[in-house]
């Protein structure tokens, strides 16, 4: 598959996405328990195969060093949160903070407000308004792929926005998702399937007490096409993934 | 294939993915396909598709970022055609 980098991140960009880092790795110990404990205590979330989860996530790792992104389907608005906490314990990404993962939020809803924007900055997330000013999303777009490429991992919904029918919808995969994969040498996608019982169609929040199902499933797509066909191709392959992975995950609950 | 021929396909293409048909009456060069037009971001991908199996052209990831007005579409088709 031809390899097609991404514009390449200038140094200043380089530095802030460093300095990023860092600070959510010093402030990690208070922020990542906080987050387990309100979507465990406060909201009251359960994960049914948590364990297998996290195993998985682990088993990844240790199986081989490389980049990796994790592309999960899209219901709800605090979905990256959700996912991080079911693939790893607090202990576990102290000691792999690399596994911590990226997250690209919408800037109109997370970062509203100083706090929120405090609050995202320290939990690896980059803003971005989708649909907004191409060449700002495209150094998004840069700065994860920069991440991968340097083995961090950086969580991606493929739809861009939650899915409007309930349902992944591969051909509403947006073409970003290839682009970084296409970027970086080698990168694997752990495909995240995750759905709480009661979430019939997609909200902003899952209900009080949801109870999460789900699976992983790791890919490396392959195209034989090119330019921007290549990735949109590479984007449908992973949402056509997770679409499978639903579907699996409604004839489990048959 | 002149510049009107090529504006007149880009405007046919674009049409379906429009959601503000107004702006269509007056579509010129300068017509933001995004914020005129009202064209969902996502769908900017499927439409510079579009161009390329219309016009037989290939156009690179970085070329969709350049695409902002009909005029943007215009001018890289054009240099695609060669």
């Amino acid at each position: 598959m031809e390899l097609r980098p991404i514009a390449p991140l200038p140094a200043g960009a380089r530095r802030k996405l460093v300095l990023q880092r860092e600070i959510s790795r010093l402030l990690s110990p208070l922020a990542i328990p906080l987050i387990g404990i309100a979507l465990r205590w406060v909201l009251g979330y359960q994960i049914e195969n948590l364990r297998d989860f996290r195993r998985e996530y682990r088993r990844i790792f240790l199986e081989r060093d490389g980049p990796v992104m994790i592309c999960a389907n899209h219901l709800t608005m605090i979905d990256s949160f959700v996912i991080a906490w079911a693939l790893g314990s607090p202990w576990w990404y102290f000691r792999h903070f690399r596994t911590l993962p990226w997250n690209v939020p919408e800037r109109s809803i997370f970062a509203a407000t100083l706090y929120l924007r405090i609050a995202i900055y320290v939990l690896k997330c980059l803003p971005v308004e989708r649909g907004g000013d191409r060449t700002e999303v495209t150094e998004v777009l840069a700065r994860l792929a920069h991440a991968v490429s340097n083995h961090e991992v950086a969580l991606i919904f493929p739809e861009a926005g939650r899915s409007r029918t309930g349902r992944v919808d591969p051909d509403s995969a947006a073409s970003g998702v290839g682009r970084i994969y296409r970027s970086v040498p080698d990168c694997r996608v752990i495909c995240v399937y995750l759905r709480g019982d009661q979430q019939h169609n997609y909200s902003d929040m899952p209900v009080r007490g949801e109870r999460f199902r789900g699976s992983t499933s790791v890919i490396e797509p392959k195209t034989s096409h090119r330019g921007l066909r290549a990735s949109r191709d590479v984007a449908r392959q992973i949402a056509q993934r997770l679409a499978e992975m639903e579907q699996e995950y409604l004839d489990d609950r048959k | 294939m002149d510049q009107t021929e090529i504006f007149e396909k880009v405007v046919k293409i674009l049409t379906p993915y429009v959601k503000n048909q107004k702006a269509l009456e007056g579509i010129s060069l300068d017509t933001h396909i995004l914020d005129d037009l009202k064209v969902n971001s996502a769908r900017l991908v499927d439409v510079v598709l579009e161009f390329e199996d219309a016009f037989d052209i290939e156009i690179d990831d970085d070329d969709v970022d350049k695409v902002e007005t009909v005029g943007n579409a215009v001018e890289l088709i054009e240099a695609k055609i060669g």
